[in-house]
């Protein structure tokens, strides 16, 4: 039997697993089309919705969708949602003043791009409906990262910097009706 | 006891490495098994996957995977953090409640993105085992020593496992490893981790599967040949593997009487023996005589997408009934290192 005296002992185990994820071939055509200035989504072929970034499928009709059903979405879209963070200082939180946190449905598309900051846009100013433009970022700075990211905002940040108002009149909800995030 | 029969399966080639994320796998399949089932997709009652994230390291993985099936409507789900073999157990328990008549189970996964055999060893046993790095192939190698140290078996008997394997996987297109081999050539080459060879080990792999249940008179309205489940039980044993005795496998062998394996002659037997020797413990257990056509598509040996290796075998289990004409067939699947848990299902024709 152990004495009673003798002292637990302890041990550190450190561990890691390396994982190699391989872009995604639809993640990789999506970032190249972002590259050249365009946005690209599939169109599914039984319900007519268009995801953008594409999945390779519609997970409403469980049916795939290949090259044959890309379209083209425009770079213009429609403030779904937004939430002004307002960051509490724990550690490792790097924000120190509110930010925004919105969701932007391009038109021609289904699926609302999440996660936009959209900087320079007054918060007593943002409104759902309110009209956005993607601001590009300038030919050659234009990179794939974050292109496989298929939730959030980051899928398209390599290539355009941010969004900015178009200055056209608030589309009417019917429009973004349930498209919230 | 409801009566419920396999009536559809699906299935996607494994490969060591597929392009496409898991979700992009499961989606054809899923489709294939619904179309092939006969019920439309908004009637089925009730729908349980079976997948681990620790494979692909994608935390939530299971998540996204669900939106192969068309949830909405919303729907009925589950999800079981093991092979798909036990999430047809679920389904089929769900079943028995008598509510609904057909269930959806379907399975998963990319082993490629990691080194298996050291993703296997934290999520095996992350506790008591893991600070001494004890990898899956390792823990098959002392298995498949202490086996050939009890005198029954030869390091021969195991060649001839895999190259019957490999052969019968040439008539198999979901197959990734298929061949004509020599065992005496086999014998040659080096091991890997001794007693084993590289081909006493199973391919890693890449795939899924999906298969769909119905109950009642439904699933012979809906399907020719619907393969019966007759029997269907689980058994676990101890933890620790020095616990065990690994030259036999108890917990199969009681599964299998559970099942009603004994009540009849099977003239299949699809069984997921990852190793070579580990069949020549489970045909102990199961009491498989020479007449039993083992593992026809190739088993684990041609083809190992963990977490639907399992399920596969229920579903070639299943399709030789409905497409072979045989009438009545065995499905084994196993969890855990050196066959810790099994399943074992018994399927008959009408």
């Amino acid at each position: 039997m152990t004495s009673a005296r003798e002292p637990v002992r302890t041990m550190q185990q450190l561990i890691s697993l390396d994982y190699t994820q391989r872009t995604n071939p639809l993640a990789s055509r999506f970032g190249q089309e972002l590259v050249r200035g365009r946005i690209i989504g599939h169109r599914c072929p039984e319900c007519g919705r268009v995801y953008s970034p594409p999945r390779g499928f519609c997970p409403l009709c469980v049916v795939e969708t290949t090259g044959v059903d890309e379209v083209e979405v425009s770079d213009r879209g429609t403030l779904t949602q937004f939430t002004i963070v307002s960051p509490v200082q724990y550690y490792g939180q790097n924000e120190r003043e509110s930010y925004v946190q919105a969701s932007i449905l391009l038109d021609g598309a289904d699926t609302p791009i999440g996660g936009q900051r959209l900087p320079g846009i007054p918060h007593d100013e943002l409104r759902m409906g309110m009209r956005l433009q993607a601001v590009w970022r300038p030919e050659g700075e234009r990179k794939l990262s974050g292109g496989d990211r298929a939730w959030g905002g980051s899928g398209i940040d390599g290539a355009v910097s941010h969004f900015e108002p178009t200055g056209e009149p608030d589309a009417s909800p019917e429009r973004y009706k349930g498209y919230a995030i | 006891m409801v009566d419920i029969a396999i009536v559809s399966f699906a299935q996607c080639p494994s490969v060591r490495m597929a392009e496409k994320p898991e979700v992009q796998l499961i989606v054809p399949v899923v489709a294939e098994a619904v179309a092939r089932s006969g019920i439309p997709r908004s009637e089925i009652g009730f729908t349980c996957s079976g997948s681990a994230d620790y494979l692909s390291g994608a935390p939530f993985a299971f998540v996204g995977n669900l939106e192969a099936t068309g949830a909405w409507p919303p729907i009925r789900e589950s999800h079981v953090e093991m092979d798909g073999a036990w999430a047809l157990y679920e389904a089929w328990v769900r079943l028995q409640h008598g509510d609904i008549d057909s269930a959806l189970v379907f399975a998963s996964g990319k082993s490629s993105p990691a080194v298996l055999p050291e993703v296997l060893a934290l999520q095996l046993d992350p506790y008591y085992l893991m600070p001494l790095w004890v990898d899956s192939i390792s823990m098959a190698a002392l298995q498949a020593a202490a086996l050939l140290q009890a005198g029954d078996h030869t390091e021969a008997d195991m060649a001839d496992v895999v190259a019957r394997s490999r052969k019968a996987a040439l008539d198999n297109p979901n197959a990734q490893l298929a061949g004509d081999l020599d065992p005496e050539k086999l014998l040659t080459e080096p091991y890997l981790v001794a007693p084993l060879r590289k081909h006493d080990c199973p391919p890693i792999s890449d795939g899924a599967a999906a298969i769909v249940l119905v109950a009642g008179d439904r699933a012979k309205d809906v399907c020719e040949h619907p393969a019966w489940i007759r029997g269907i039980d689980h058994r676990i044993e101890a933890h620790y593997p020095g616990l065990r005795d690994l030259t036999e496998s108890p917990s199969t062998a009681l599964a299998a009487k559970n099942a009603g394996l004994r009540d009849g002659d099977v003239e299949v037997a699809e069984i997921w023996a990852s190793f070579s020797h580990q069949e020549l413990i489970l045909r102990e257990a199961l009491g498989l005589g020479d007449g039993v056509d083992v593992n026809p598509s190739g088993g684990a040996l041609a083809a190992n997408p963990l977490m639907a290796t399992g399920l596969i075998r229920i579903g070639e289990a299943a399709r030789a009934i409905s497409d072979g004409g045989r009438h009545r067939t065995l499905a084994h699947a196993t969890s855990g290192p050196c066959l810790q848990q099994n399943l074992v299902c018994v399927l008959e024709g009408s």
